[in-house]
């Protein structure tokens, strides 16, 4: 279970490289029947793939922090895009945990995440993830 | 396109945007996000979890809030920041609908600042507590 001592952990994962086909599947995801609102752009969310995804997954990942995905909440999730991201663009990103708080039985952790391409910020965000029990 | 700064005022609404999610949706969704989580796309391993059936992805519900703010802010480009709570779940089959209101304009920096939320046609407030800041042009 995650504790306090573990803030200020951090993960990296280099050369995420924003695919333009799985882009245009996950813009497609976002729209169900209506049509794709601009496909000729990489949607914003898009940064939970380049972005999110790649540090929580090694959050998860690491056995010393020991998060169960099976009481896991996603609670909240902040994204600032300073740059729009095309696809063919390989990004770098890290996640750092931030926060660790124990409050009414459960475990609230503050991810905060960045992305930059060739060393200039495109993206940088925040989650809060819940763990129940 | 994009919103003038002399146009926009705070107290304006953003419109509207409702979509009905379906299951084959949010099943594209995990696949092209790659969230392996069962309780989206599993409904005996989301009903063994406690829930009614398989939900929709937090992040899909956030990425049809922002296509509504991107909508209206004129292009994804025009998006700056986005945040929210995911307050409850949103079924298959339920229509999701994105509402903001302008909060604050910034005209030396050019942006505006909303409250953006969703809720579902069964009544609940499925993402609160949403901010976005877009991009206004002179």
């Amino acid at each position: 279970m995650p504790d306090s001592s573990h803030v200020g952990r951090s993960y990296r994962a280099e050369g995420q490289v924003v695919d333009g086909e799985r882009a245009a599947r996950f813009a497609a995801s976002i729209a169900g029947n209506d049509e794709v609102y601009q496909p000729d752009t990489v949607p914003p969310t898009y940064a939970a793939v380049y972005c999110m995804f790649p540090a929580l997954g090694q959050v998860f990942g690491d056995a010393e922090i020991g998060i169960n995905l099976a009481g896991l909440i996603h609670g909240e999730q902040s994204f600032t895009f300073h740059e729009p991201v095309r696809a063919g663009d390989v990004v770098d990103s890290e996640a750092t945990i931030a926060s660790v708080e124990e409050k009414r039985g459960m475990t609230f952790v503050g991810v905060e995440m960045r992305s930059t391409r060739e060393g200039t910020p495109v993206c940088s965000g925040r989650a809060l993830l819940i763990i129940r029990g | 396109m994009t919103l003038s700064k002399t146009a926009v005022k705070v107290g304006d609404e953003m419109t509207t945007l409702a979509r009905t999610v379906t299951q084959e949706q949010i099943n594209l969704y995990a696949e092209a996000s790659g969230d392996p989580n069962p309780i989206h796309t599993n409904e005996e391993f989301a009903r063994m979890v406690g829930l009614p059936g398989t939900i929709a992805h937090g992040m899909l519900n956030m990425g049809i809030l922002t296509e509504a703010v991107a909508r209206w802010a004129g292009g994804n480009d025009n998006v700056l920041s986005i945040s929210c709570r995911f307050s409850k779940p949103l079924l298959p089959g339920d229509t999701i609908s994105c509402t903001g209101r302008v909060v604050a304009v910034d005209e030396e920096k050019g942006i505006a600042t909303l409250d953006v939320a969703a809720s579902s046609d069964r009544g609940d407030t499925v993402l609160s507590n949403g901010r976005a800041d877009v991009r206004l042009t002179a």
